[in-house]
């Protein structure tokens, strides 16, 4: 009890105090100063948690994403709970922080990191990583976990990147893995408990340790062959699970979303109302995690998106509203729901974005009424450049699909197409490669005469990223082409596309970025060491180019005795134990394989509206899976 | 009642730190929040009707913006004024408001602005030798700085944009510079450049605390005006 009294005095005391000096020298101020429409104000000394939500980036990136919004608000919801936000600082705002002894603070109340009684960090890429160690250290809070005492912060981590929590596992003290909405609530009841029981620190993470969803890095123990691969996870005491189960909201419907998000002063990267239509994915696309770290699919009622979108206008005036899901198209009741929508947005001078919408007769109709300014770019993500290696990632999209959509697009007026492709897949030949360019050009000569009618000429864009094999996806065994094969495919394909046309922009991802990206994504917990030095060396904003050093990733390595190449460039066999191994996302093992093995017989497998592949993700009772059984009992009986 | 009203609003410390651009984002949401039935422009990308006087750049405090603003409907400045500053965040406000006869003149009206400059110098000066230096700079009959103009840094003589200029000792820490300056879309001259030449030109080490627009005027025949009083031309 002494402990906590003490801290809320120290509470009171403790504010930050910026200046003008300091915030005119530095990039937008306004990222630092909070006092947004809509912040949520709370007496801090009237609450009995103070949780910080952390975002490992800049304000511009973080203030972007929903999963934030949606526990801010969730988490203000309870009397009891002030959550307040805080971002990764800019380089040249850190700079003057660490000059002046400025910790990193809360924007809500300027209440330094360390007087916190959670902090929660939100993994959307592992990129940012080394961001999180340089925010703790910032706000005067241990780095490592194994130094944090009674006097300090609980630090916990969720997103999809906590599927494989283990290469954080020297930093945070538990884990959150799956949808926060529901566990977040029992996290706070559980802390609430503890604080009053007088308990130590251990004693708060064996009880959390209970709650489904909640992984405690530090009460399990890995042990490693001598080649570096995993003999076994264990759980150090009785109490605590096995295997952890990631957690899911069954209906949407039935958990807060917010409509009184706040509005930034200066622009962010997505600067509107978003409304999330559905979560999960039907298509199980191979390389991608998104499709199976959230599965089943469950879908948020027209109704009731209909009705967020009319309170979050009034309550945010923004101008813009946004849809969002993995894949807009695949929304069962899309017409009508737009139908509605539309008559709303048209009245109050709302633009309406559709992201993500497959590119037909009907979606282009849609997009031409929805934003009348923005008729400019279409994006198609065909993955691959041949028939033979889309059937290997099970995205089922055909040369003619393609052609026709860009053309039907291109004579609508839209002029600039951009295309997204992968280098790198489980299976690629130089073939696969030389088809990127090939289809790019095949379609600049199909739509030559159609830009031509319209008076504008067709601006085609083709961009590669690096295929990184992710946990979780029938790709984690899979070898990632190394740093040379990538860059000499990238050349390969400008050149390609340099000979035949002028017409192409062609862009590409730097290789080492996504090297290190996949070492990150697949690692096990020895990486905490390389992640430590790395910071130490002044890692941070890895994900910025002009901030990333693929030098010092490579010597943070060398200095703790490991390669990158193990973790990135080698093939795991089916039976090998992974490092995620004890995390369970409800998809099953025995799935994977199944994928992986059909991938590489270029095997397509139907997606979950068309029929159930037997994933595992029935074990939640929710969503599509529930849908399916239903239709299937329907037709037997 | 009017269709369109000219207003006046303050912004002070807690949302100095935002670039003009964001401020009329701001408005354009809280007018939007507040349900007004603000006029949009006609075209492919309806903008609300609103026009803002002069731009106000980062870190500078005003008791003195100016926009126009056009309505689908009638509307009285009092009931303006209450709906907007329910949905203004707290920092900026709308102080005042009258109907206004040629809506979005206001650009081209502004012609002055008087601000209030607060600074400070290593060396504690009184204020009659500090006025001294104020006076002998005021006689120099060119003042040339290098000023960003549309066809990038020109040298300018900034001497005729200085209408008057006068320095004051108040309590405390500090000096406060009041500066009566040409404003405006075609010879403005900014706070910040003229003390920057005020420090090259006098060799004074100062350092600007603060700015602050105090007043800002229509020239109307040979006379200042408050934008508000020429909203009837
Ligand atoms: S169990 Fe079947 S329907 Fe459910 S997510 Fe898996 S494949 Fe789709």
């Amino acid at each position: 009890m002494e402990v906590w009294d003490a801290r809320s005095i120290l509470l009171k005391m403790m504010r930050v105090k910026l200046d003008d000096k300091l915030l005119l020298q530095i990039e937008k101020p306004a990222k630092y100063t909070g006092n947004e429409w809509n912040m949520v104000r709370k007496d801090p000394d009237a609450v009995q948690v103070r949780f910080a939500f952390a975002f490992p980036d800049d304000y511009e990136i973080g203030m972007s994403h929903l999963g934030m919004k949606i526990l801010y608000h969730t988490m203000n919801k309870r009397e009891d709970t002030y959550c307040e936000r805080v971002f990764a600082p800019w380089v040249d705002m850190e700079r003057l922080m660490r000059e002046r002894g400025i910790p990193l603070y809360a924007l809500e109340t300027y209440t330094p990191l360390s007087e916190f009684d959670i902090i929660g960090f939100t993994l959307q890429y592992e990129m940012s990583y080394t961001n999180i160690l340089n925010m703790l250290d910032l706000g005067g809070v241990p780095v490592l976990a194994k130094d944090r005492d009674e006097s300090h912060p609980f630090v916990c981590a969720g997103g999809p990147c906590a599927v494989n929590p283990e290469p954080l596992a020297d930093f945070i003290d538990f884990f959150v893995i799956g949808e926060g909405e529901e566990v977040i609530h029992e996290i706070i009841d559980a802390y609430k408990e503890w604080k009053s029981s007088g308990g130590n620190r251990a004693a708060f993470l064996e009880q959390v340790a209970g709650i489904e969803g909640v992984y405690v890095p530090s009460l399990y123990e890995v042990i490693y062959y001598d080649d570096g691969t995993i003999l076994d996870i264990l759980p150090k005491s009785e109490k605590v699970p096995d295997v952890v189960r990631r957690r899911v909201v069954r209906d949407l419907d039935q958990v807060d979303f917010p409509d009184d998000i706040i509005v930034p002063y200066i622009g962010t990267v997505h600067d509107r109302i978003m409304l999330e239509l559905f979560r999960g994915c039907i298509r199980g696309c191979r390389f991608c995690q998104a499709g199976f770290i959230y599965r089943p699919v469950r879908e948020r009622s027209p109704e009731k998106l209909n009705e967020l979108a009319r309170s979050s206008v009034r309550k945010t005036g923004y101008e813009e509203i946004s849809l969002v899901s993995l894949s807009t198209s695949d929304y069962s009741a899309l017409p009508a729901f737009c139908d509605e929508l539309l008559a709303f947005t048209e009245k109050e001078h709302v633009n309406l974005s559709l992201p993500s919408l497959r590119v037909d007769n009907f979606s282009l109709g849609l997009m031409e009424r929805a934003s009348k300014i923005r008729k400019s770019g279409l994006t198609f993500a065909p993955e691959a450049g041949t028939q033979r290696l889309r059937d290997v990632i099970n995205k089922g999209v055909t040369d003619e699909d393609l052609k026709s959509s860009v053309q039907l697009a291109v004579a609508g007026g839209w002029n600039s197409v951009k295309l997204y492709f992968m280098l790198g897949l489980p299976t690629e030949t130089m073939e696969d490669v030389d088809g990127i360019a090939d289809m790019g050009i095949s379609l600049v000569e199909s739509c030559r005469g159609i830009a031509d009618k319209n008076g504008g000429s067709l601006q085609i864009t083709l961009s590669t990223s690096c295929f990184v094999p992710k946990p979780f996806t029938p790709f984690q065994w899979e070898p990632m082409d190394d740093i040379e094969t990538l860059t000499e495919k990238q050349h390969h394909l400008k050149d390609r596309i340099r000979r035949r046309t002028r017409k192409i922009v062609y862009h590409y991802h730097n290789p080492r970025i996504s090297h290190m990206e996949a070492v990150l994504a697949r690692g096990d917990r020895r990486l905490g060491k390389v992640i430590y030095t790395a910071w130490k060396m002044g890692a941070r904003f890895d994900g910025w180019d002009e901030h990333f050093s693929f030098e010092r990733w490579q010597e943070a390595f060398r200095a703790n005795g490991l390669d990158s190449a193990f973790y990135a460039n080698r093939r795991r066999d089916f039976s090998e134990v992974l490092p995620w191994d004890h995390i369970d996302i409800g998809v099953t093992k025995e799935f994977l394989i199944r994928e992986c093995r059909k991938a590489y017989e270029g095997d397509l497998t139907r997606n979950c509206a068309s029929g159930c592949s037997h994933c595992g993700a029935t074990v939640y009772g929710a969503g599509i899976c529930f849908k399916q059984k239903k239709n299937q009992d329907q037709a037997g009986g | 009642m009017a269709r369109a009203l000219r207003f006046r609003f303050s912004r002070d410390e807690r949302l100095k730190y935002i670039a003009h651009l964001d401020v009329l984002r701001l408005f354009e949401r809280a007018i939007k929040r507040a349900g007004l039935p603000v006029a949009y422009t006609q075209g492919f990308n309806p903008r609300q009707k609103i026009v803002f006087g002069l731009p106000i750049a980062v870190g500078l405090t005003s008791s003195a913006e100016y926009a126009d603003i056009e309505f689908d409907e009638e509307m009285t400045p009092e009931s303006f004024i209450s709906r907007i500053n329910q949905s203004l965040p707290e920092g900026i406000e709308v102080m005042e408001a009258v109907p206004v006869r040629n809506m979005g003149r206001i650009m081209s009206l502004i012609a002055s602005a008087r601000y209030e400059i607060a600074f400070t110098i290593p060396q504690a000066m009184d204020q009659d030798t500090l006025s001294g230096i104020v006076i002998d700079f005021l006689d120099q009959e060119d003042i040339t700085v290098m000023k960003k103009t549309k066809k990038g840094m020109r040298p300018v003589n900034i001497r005729p944009l200085i209408y008057s200029l006068s320095v004051r000792k108040p309590d405390g820490d500090g000096y406060i510079m009041e500066a009566f300056l040409s404003a405006g879309a075609e010879n403005n001259l900014r706070p910040d450049l003229l003390m920057q030449a005020f420090a090259q030109k006098t060799g004074l080490e100062l350092t600007v605390e603060s700015i602050h627009r105090r007043a800002m005027f229509a020239s109307d025949f040979n006379e200042w005006k408050s934008p508000l009083e020429v909203a009837d031309d």
